[in-house]
């Protein structure tokens, strides 16, 4: 009681200090420091650069700063020398405890002021794609848990110390550990959380969920030793030791402190996003699992049940095999690691299954045993929440009521060693889904509406044939485009229709597709009809397959759009990104070496530029482009490394590096759509060089290096380095 | 006098605020010199005049800051009050605020020093270069004008209210967002990135032009006028 009643005291004292409010002053601050200076988030979604770097940002200056001002408050009776008056007046147990709670409401009040002032900052920096529920999310998890997780380390470290100078020191090891060595440890880095992306489109849930569960384990275990260093808070003229058993004798105080640290230890172990696949990406030991003798496969079936509030899965699994061994067999399943099995039968009898602990791939090793009957119809059930594997790159298993991804093993078991049937792996697939969902199978199967109930919730079936399949589901808004003579279906996020519009967005799908099917042939992932092209939430990437092809939203973004190396205008850009279907998906290029031209860019940009001059002419294709290049090329060899590269060569291999990205952009984007141009006069016009490209897109692949190399297209052209050097 | 001087040099760095500031200046100062000037500005080598006045510039609104906040020493509350007391001791005021701010200006120098001594190891470390009186030309010319009007107008402001100090501080982050014209480019950086793209040859020797050289000869003028007023003690222009 005397606690609450010293409260409002301690805060309005703390309130009073001006170097409080200089405190909270850098703190409200601290998120502009996201925007130039300390960017952990690296994707480029708009969400990534105007809301995640601010926030993390601003709790690391809050963290630190509010366990500086902890010391400095919990140091100032003592330093005053009134310490001796004070303990007589009050306990010092009460006073530590009002202080903290004092500590805590200031940092409560200037998370609140950080987040009503940045958020006509955000709102507008971000622009369209600005949601509410993922700035408030931000703000709380990114950086308000930081500044109670910073008093409350900081004022351990004095309760314990009881030195000021020591303190900050300890205090300034503990965040320098988190930003440096724990920084790639989701679980450690209780300063900096462990964010590369949030998604603009999209719902970052099982990002947000993941702080949340760190900032958790942190709180209680911070809790836990605070409670210690409590308990070690001097009186009566006692040292630490002294004092921790003085306060001691009422049992329950360790106790809480025991049980804080116990539940931090449980929280910390039961994590449930991170799975625990072996970090050696080489090996593939489930892929070596021989397969059962004489099973083969008839078909599958599969019923998935999202739940999207809980951002868990439920789903039963029926698997008509085979078996003509005559005796029992060992059949193998990969299956997410997040999921528990249950329920395994084999022709309605339940039989022996484990599931191992080891994991590859974010797959565990689900193996059943299979009795010799004919036919068998092994069914299970499973649950759970879809675990991943990358920490550092967390919000791929993102389920929510606007996207879900189920990829193989997330999506229902996979079989592992059982061969085809003669119809190959005939699977049939539901997923019940929100209203508002669309199901997108990846690859030519189409989902259908089989069934509604009266919440609106709507089953999708689709047919396909494999062991694995991918299903993407989202808030999606669904175009039909006739181009190249198939059907384009573009799926993108109903958050990014206003954006997708500005660019023209349908028009640039039509004039892309129709133009490189002309010049350079049919995607060889497109089914031959219809093509899907897939927005996806941000994944550092996106891929293809048969009939469809993913498109990473961070490469849709309004600043991305707006990037004039790319194209003269967003809706320009647009089609760039798209050009990268045939010159980056559908022709492979090997990882660019920063120090060189080449690249899927060079290509791409020069394929741009050829449709932009056959949309909007030669003189605006030419001002836009060709001169944009020629002055960046310019540019770009007068730079002093360029004309003295024995000076770059004499610095630190980091710096070498840094250097040379930064002037990559100008080589890929800007020198070898020039070089090609020159190829292009050289080898006797467009019409040469469209065919010069049309046979390097369908030539013949080496499997083990199906990268388009520079040497290739020179040899194509009949060209040397020398012929096309600008200089 | 001698006496005071040592004993404000002493008062005013060694002290944990100098020290901090030092460490905050070093820090800025690597960033820049290993994010920014490492790349040359304008074509040239990052050790030419051009990016060395370049990195300079970047550096200018933390000196700025870093003088002015010295000259709170002097101007806070608390030193007013002890003003009563030293106002009646048989120092001659001028002598006392001449040493005072000799003083001051040793703090800016020992900061400015700091970042050119850092300028000075990164080249040498980075690029085995020590030709190093090729930049002092560039050092004076963007560094001295500055920090001498800072020393005076800060001073006077000082006098005036002390929070005006903390005002004045953010002049040159002002400055950098204005459209400044061509003469005043040595004020927000832009004079190292444009002027010698305009000379139309490659790695163009220091020069300015004869506006450059008059708007500071101009800003050390005033400068140097307002030190004189700090003959007057503080208190006595209100």
């Amino acid at each position: 009681m005397k606690t609450i009643r010293l409260l409002p005291l301690e805060l309005g004292r703390l309130l009073q200090s001006r170097l409080t409010w200089l405190v909270m002053l850098l703190t409200v601050l601290g998120p502009a420091a996201g925007l130039f200076l300390y960017k952990p988030a690296t994707a480029a979604t708009m969400n990534s650069i105007y809301l995640a770097n601010p926030a993390i940002a601003g709790g690391v200056v809050g963290g630190i700063l509010f366990g500086l001002l902890a010391i400095f408050e919990l140091d100032r009776a003592r330093r005053s020398r009134m310490d001796v008056l004070t303990d007589a007046a009050v306990s010092p147990l009460c006073t530590a405890l009002a202080r903290l709670l004092a500590l805590l409401a200031a940092a409560v009040l200037t998370v609140a002021l950080t987040a009503l002032l940045w958020l006509p900052v955000s709102a507008g920096l971000t622009g369209a794609v600005f949601d509410g529920t993922d700035y408030l999310l931000a703000y709380l998890l990114l950086m308000g848990a930081a500044l109670p997780l910073g008093i409350l380390a900081a004022s351990c470290a004095y309760q314990f110390t009881r030195r000021a100078d020591l303190s900050g020191v300890l205090l300034a090891v503990f965040a320098a550990l988190s930003l440096t060595v724990w920084a790639g440890d989701w679980q450690l880095c209780w300063l900096n959380p462990c964010v590369w992306a949030l998604s603009d489109d999209f719902s970052n849930f099982r990002v947000f969920c993941s702080v949340a569960w760190m900032r958790l384990t942190w709180l209680l275990a911070l809790s836990g030793v605070w409670t210690l260093s409590w308990l070690c808070v001097r009186q009566h003229g006692k040292g630490a030791l002294g004092s921790l058993a003085r306060s001691a004798r009422r049992a329950y105080r360790p106790a809480v402190a025991l049980a804080l640290l116990a539940c931090s230890c449980a929280v910390h172990l039961a994590q449930p996003f991170i799975d625990h696949s072996n970090p050696d990406l080489t090996v593939m030991s489930f892929y070596e699992i021989p397969y059962a003798q004489d099973v083969t496969f008839l078909s599958r079936s599969a019923q998935v049940f999202p739940d999207t509030s809980a951002g868990t899965v439920t789903g039963r699994a029926s698997y008509r095999l085979r078996n003509a061994s005559g005796r029992e067999q060992r059949i193998s399943f990969g299956i997410n690691p997040g999921y528990a099995v249950s329920h395994v039968r084999a022709n309605g009898a339940d039989v022996p299954f484990s599931v191992s602990d080891y994991q590859e791939y974010n797959e565990a090793l689900l193996e059943v045993t299979v009795p010799a009957e004919e036919v068998v119809e092994v069914t299970m059930e499973y649950s759970g929440l879809p675990q991943e594997s990358i920490p550092t790159m967390q919000g791929g298993k993102e389920l929510s009521s606007e996207y879900l991804c189920l990829e193989n093993a997330a999506l229902s078991p996979r079989l592992l060693n059982v061969l085809p049937g003669e119809n190959g792996y005939p699977a049939e697939l539901e997923i019940t889904l929100p209203a508002n969902m669309t199901a997108v199978p990846f690859g030519s199967a189409q989902a259908e509406v089989v069934s509604q109930d009266e919440s609106g919730a709507r089953t999708w079936r689709w047919e396909d044939n494999g062991t694995g399949g991918i299903l993407y589901a989202g808030d999606y808004v669904r175009e039909d485009i006739e181009a190249g003579g198939m059907t384009i279906q573009f799926y993108y996020g109903r958050k990014h229709q206003a954006v997708m519009e500005e660019v023209g967005a349908v028009e640039a799908v039509r004039a892309v597709v129709d133009y490189c099917t002309r010049h350079y042939g049919m995607l060889s992932f497109g089914s031959g009809e219809t093509l899907k092209l897939i927005q996806s939430r941000v994944a550092g990437g996106g891929y293809a397959a048969d009939g469809a092809s993913l498109l990473d939203e961070a490469d849709f973004t309004a600043a991305n759009l707006g990037d004039t190396g790319k194209g003269a205008a967003p809706g320009e850009t647009f089609i760039h990104e798209l050009v990268h279907q045939w010159w980056g998906l559908g022709n492979m290029f090997d990882a660019a070496d920063p120090a060189g031209p080449w690249s899927a860019e060079g290509l791409t940009v020069y394929t741009t530029y050829r449709i932009v001059k056959e949309l909007y002419g030669e003189a605006y294709a030419r001002e836009h482009y060709v001169d944009q290049w020629q002055r960046a090329v310019d540019d770009y060899y007068l730079n002093f490394y360029v004309r003295h590269p024995e000076y770059l060569e004499l610095l630190p291999e980091s710096e070498q590096l840094s250097i040379s990205n930064s002037l990559s952009g100008v080589r890929q984007y800007s020198e070898m759509p020039l070089k090609i141009l020159r190829a292009e006069q050289l080898v006797g016009g467009e019409e040469a060089m469209d065919k010069i490209l049309y046979s390097l897109f369908n030539r013949e692949l080496d499997p083990m290096y199906p990268y388009l190399t520079y040497e290739e297209f020179l040899s194509a052209c009949a060209l040397t380095e020398e012929e096309l050097n600008l200089e | 006098m001698s006496k005071i001087y040592r004993y404000e040099c002493r008062r005013l760095l060694w002290n944990k605020f100098f020290v901090g500031l030092a460490a905050v200046l070093l820090l800025y100062g690597a960033l820049v010199l290993h994010g920014a000037t490492i790349l040359g500005v304008a074509h040239t080598a990052p050790f030419s005049p051009w990016s060395f006045g370049d990195y300079l510039s970047r550096m200018l609104p933390l000196l700025w800051i870093g003088t002015l906040f010295l000259l709170t020493f002097f101007t806070s509350g608390r030193a007013r009050r002890a003003a009563v007391l030293t106002d009646a001791t048989p120092m001659p005021p001028r002598t006392y605020a001449l040493a005072r701010c000799a003083a001051a200006l040793t703090g800016g120098l020992l900061l400015t020093l700091l970042c050119t001594g850092e300028a000075a190891v990164f080249y040498g470390r980075m690029f085995g270069w020590y030709g190093w009186g090729s930049l002092a030309l560039p050092a004076l010319a963007t560094l001295l004008p500055p920090l001498i009007f800072a020393m005076g107008s800060g001073w006077l402001l000082g006098q005036l209210r002390p929070w005006l100090l903390y005002v004045w501080m953010a002049a040159p982050l002002l400055l950098a967002a204005l459209p400044l014209p061509e003469a005043l480019g040595l004020w927000n950086g832009s004079f190292f990135t444009t002027y010698p793209l305009s000379l139309g040859t490659l790695d163009p020797g220091f020069t300015l032009p004869v506006p450059v050289i008059a708007a500071q000869l101009l800003l050390l003028g005033l400068g140097a006028v307002l030190l004189m007023k700090t003959s007057k003690p503080a208190g006595r222009l209100r």
